[in-house]
């Protein structure tokens, strides 16, 4: 995983993406126990092209395939790992990209989306394993309740929250 | 039961205080063998149950 940060990190250097933060499974294994997944999803803010109001990952699928890198499907695989690189889609996962926090990993640096915002976006996606992944977090005693509180106010996931509430409960 | 249980929950606290590059190293072992999982004969049997 070194070997893709550094080259994410020089992609970032290269002005390809701007800020950027791990989200998803390997987001979360920063904070819990690891589980098994095939990819790295890596949030990345862009600049709308030209004249354009959409944004695009065109410039990052040509920096790497120019640099020899692989598509596979929607990833491209960097050292040995499958990126999707992510535009933040909604509100939620533009401020756990803004918020995200600075850490290493095998002395390379990089941004992680903070368990708070995981966990709300797990909330928010709510797959089955979005929904594995909230009792984890929940379980596991990492998330500082006050701001998670501030985080599903300010995104409209309160009720989403009770329910998933309750839905645990009932299962106990 | 209750002491199985109790030794994953205490397996589960061990592995999610390791340091990020031991559970790197985990999560690729994980990788590699859900894609040993998935390209297993077995699995495509029920891909294709016929």
């Amino acid at each position: 995983m070194k070997a893709t940060l550094e080259v994410i990190n020089q992609m970032q250097a290269d002005g390809v993406i701007g800020q950027y933060a791990i989200g998803g499974a390997v987001g979360a294994t920063f904070y819990l126990e690891p589980v098994a997944t095939l990819d790295i999803d890596v949030f990345v803010s862009l600049q709308k092209a030209p004249g354009s109001a959409l944004v695009s990952l065109a410039p990052i699928y040509g920096y790497l395939t120019a640099r020899g890198f692989k598509v596979e499907q929607e990833y491209i695989v960097i050292g040995g790992w499958p990126v999707q690189f992510l535009p933040p889609g909604n509100a939620l996962i533009e401020e756990a990209l803004n918020q995200a926090v600075e850490t290493e990993v095998e002395g390379v640096r990089t941004r992680v989306m903070t368990a708070e915002h995981l966990a709300a976006i797990a909330l928010q996606t709510g797959r089955a394993k979005d929904a594995a992944r909230l009792l984890q977090f929940i379980e596991s005693g990492t998330l500082d309740a006050d701001k998670l509180d501030g985080i599903l106010r300010r995104h409209g996931l309160v009720a989403k929250w009770e329910q998933f509430g309750d839905k645990f409960r009932s299962n106990e | 039961m209750r002491k199985i249980l109790e030794s994953k929950a205490t397996t589960r606290k061990r592995l999610a205080t390791l340091p990020i590059s031991e559970k790197v190293k985990l999560l690729e072992q994980l990788r590699d063998r859900a894609l040993a999982i998935a390209n297993s004969p077995l699995k495509r049997r029920q891909v294709h149950p016929g």
